[in-house]
């Protein structure tokens, strides 16, 4: 998916002008909060959990080299066959390889965001495998042939008429806008594919360096579903998902469910370990790993490690004013939120994704909400900076900013000019409004109202306030 | 460059990534704040709790005797029309072709089920472990043992005794960590999506109904 994140403005701007687009974006945020909210209320320990999860992954990815090579060692001792990517374009490679040699030719695939991050789906369609999302928000974005716009809900910008159409002239399906009805038709369609399909595509939520196991979280059963009934499963993961051990499992899903649905548990939590055995009745003969980088070793080595962290809860897109405003496709690329904010200028460069870093207006509710305590505004802090020494920033702004550092480290000339605003705001701007501002400061005055300049400077009211006297 | 090398040359390319950095970020110690274990009744008592505020379904009964009419009528009402049960699950098999005459229902293979356009069945099995604090059901491939009957069926009845009861997630995977099976699965309740207007709607791709049956 090539990335458009450069363009965050112009598309937060159709976004924010598009009604329908705007209640479902609401809803969706506004029911996951009101669940994480519920579920933190209702779970005592998480707090402490929240400080378990954080030291586990950061821990982990103090020693990644360690950790990653027990999970490649013990992964193949169990008969999985793993590979390692250094980018995007050499994972499908080596995907479109594996379906070659297993000969497939119709694969099943549960969400992952890193199969979107190297775009796998249109790799393997290109080498001629015929790939069906089956996680159903998935599978009607594929058949929309639109990329998905909430990492849990990546179908919330579809109202059901739209589904009901999309079935109709997609599938040749009659017309129903009743959602369970439309949702038993994607099942039938789907339990095809899924008995049908020579391999099962899925990514990881975590790996288990002790036991080389991969680890998988659905509440539909597609990810059970491509991982017991394919003759093939191939995983794609990060590098940064390993986790020391299986026994550190149950605390970050602890995190993980309630952060992202409220839920106590996800209806479905696989373990899966190795290949089959010959005891095994069902399953698939070969489980394929491939381990992803693609930027990940370099975002391990500076000051954005944290971020790594990540276990794409979802609670802070929901949480963030911005996502709620402009809902997951207006950030140009996979990840949104203010997890994509630090993800898509570190994998696709500060030139493209820093007008994400700097929309965001730094209230912190996302770091509040983080179950791994993931700094993110610190982060996008960050960011900002390494745009302006890279000189990335536009120079009017740079040149504005020093001037206002300039003006605000003179305490008497700010005062006069305080003073002579005060003065002709009051003349001019009866209403208290600033009527526009020129170019640059226009967006402050075209969309919101601008309060005048208050007669009197702050710090004289201030004074006055505490009883100073000049 | 080899597999092997490959692999090789990424562990060494973290390992420089990581060196001369800041390292570990010092984080608070986690209190070990484990609940005690509880009783077998209040697990139990937990476990029906958490399973029904998940959407399952719970029988219990103080003999086999009054509780297949009710199973049977439950499956009924769910349109089922076949029963399955893995082979060499005893406890399982018992309870289906004891079903049968309730529906009446036919006993059909795994084989069967596998199909497309197989018949609405249910998939009867003997649970390995139920989990109180989220009222899960955990399935494995432990020795030869199959994952169909929560994975295909309509509906997922699971037979639980009261020994295979646990406080917590972390006692299954003791239990199973030595040399974990292939499959490992916890299971919460029937399959669910909310992907169509944030809507709920129950049975997306695994079992629309779950059933925990306690077993006297
Ligand atoms: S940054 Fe934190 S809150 Fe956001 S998706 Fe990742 S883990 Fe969840």
């Amino acid at each position: 998916m090539e990335p458009l994140s450069r363009f965050f403005h112009r598309r937060s701007e159709k976004a924010l002008a598009d009604a329908p687009l705007q209640a479902s974006i609401a809803r969706a945020t506004g029911k996951f909060l009101g669940a994480r909210a519920e579920a933190v209320a209702a779970f005592p320990g998480f707090e402490a959990a929240r400080d378990e999860g954080s030291r586990i992954k950061r821990e982990t990815l103090d020693r990644l080299d360690v950790h990653l090579a027990r999970f490649i060692a013990e992964a193949e001792k169990r008969g999985a066959v793993v590979h390692v990517a250094r980018d995007g374009a050499e994972a499908c490679e080596i995907a479109a390889r594996v379906a070659k040699e297993e000969g497939v030719a119709l694969a099943v695939k549960s969400k992952s965001m890193l199969a979107e991050e190297i775009g796998l789906n249109e790799a393997l369609q290109s080498a001629g495998v015929d790939v069906v999302e089956a996680d159903l928000g998935e599978y009607l974005v594929q058949l929309a042939g639109e990329p998905p716009s909430h990492i849990l809900a990546p179908a919330v910008h579809m109202a059901r008429e739209r589904v009901a159409r999309l079935f109709e002239k997609k599938l040749g399906e009659p017309y129903t806008d009743r959602i369970p009805d439309l949702i038993g038709i994607a099942r039938r369609r789907l339990r095809e594919k899924f008995l049908a399909a020579g391999m099962g595509i899925t990514g990881a939520n975590f790996l288990c360096a002790d036991t080389g196991s991969v680890v998988l979280v659905t509440n539909e059963g597609n990810g059970r579903m491509g991982t017991i009934l394919p003759r093939v499963h191939l995983v794609v993961a990060g590098i940064e998902k390993v986790i020391p051990r299986l026994a550190d499992l149950p605390v970050l899903l602890r995190l993980l469910t309630r952060s992202a649905t409220g839920q106590s548990i996800s209806s479905y939590v696989s373990v899966l370990t190795g290949g089959r055995r010959p005891e095994d009745p069902e399953g698939p003969e070969r489980l394929h790993v491939i381990l992803v980088d693609n930027g990940r070793t370099g975002i391990l080595q500076g000051k954005y490690r944290d971020i790594l962290k990540c276990i794409r809860c979802g609670a802070c897109l929901n949480v963030c004013p911005v996502y709620q405003s402009v809902g997951g496709h207006a950030y140009g690329w996979v990840y949104s939120g203010p997890m994509g904010s630090v993800l898509t200028p570190l994998f696709a460069g500060l030139a493209e994704g820093a007008p994400l870093a700097n929309a965001s207006t730094l209230c912190g509710a996302c770091a509040d909400v983080c179950p791994v305590k993931i700094p993110l505004p610190e982060l996008l802090l960050e960011l900002r900076a390494d745009e302006r020494e890279q000189g990335l920033k536009d120079p009017a702004e740079v040149l504005g900013m020093k001037g206002y550092a300039a003006l605000m480290g003179r305490a008497g000339i700010l005062e006069a000019l305080e003073r002579f605003i005060g003065v002709i705001s009051q003349v001019l701007f009866k209403d208290g409004k600033t009527p526009w501002l020129p170019f640059r400061f226009s967006g402050w005055t075209d969309r919101r109202d601008f309060p005048a300049p208050s007669p009197q400077p702050f710090r004289k009211l201030w004074k006055k306030q505490r009883g100073i006297h000049p | 460059m080899t597999p092997a090398d490959r692999k090789e040359e990424l562990i060494r390319r973290i390992a420089v990534a990581l060196r001369g950095r800041d390292g570990a970020n010092p984080a608070p110690a986690f209190k070990e704040d484990r609940e005690g274990t509880s009783g077998e009744a209040d697990r139990i008592a937990r476990f029906r709790e958490m399973l029904e505020s998940e959407g399952g379904n719970y029988l219990a009964g103080p003999s086999l005797d009054p509780m297949l009419p009710a199973l049977g009528e439950a499956l009924r009402l769910s349109g089922v029309a076949a029963l399955f049960f893995p082979p060499g699950d005893d406890g399982a098999r018992l309870v289906a072709e004891t079903l049968v005459p309730f529906g009446p229902f036919t006993l059909v293979s795994l084989d069967e089920v596998r199909r497309p356009f197989a018949p609405p069945s249910a998939g009867i099995q003997t649970a390995e472990f139920a989990i109180a604090e989220t009222g899960t059901i955990v399935q494995t491939g432990r020795e030869g043992k199959t994952l169909l009957p929560g994975l295909l069926a309509d509906v997922h009845v699971a037979l639980l005794s009261p020994a295979v009861f646990v406080d917590r997630m972390e006692e299954c995977l003791d239990a199973l960590s030595g040399d974990p099976p292939r499959n490992i699965s916890f299971i919460t309740g029937p399959s669910r999506t909310g992907d169509i207007e944030q809507t709920i709607v129950i049975g997306a791709h695994g079992p629309k109904k779950l059933i925990a049956v306690l077993l006297p």
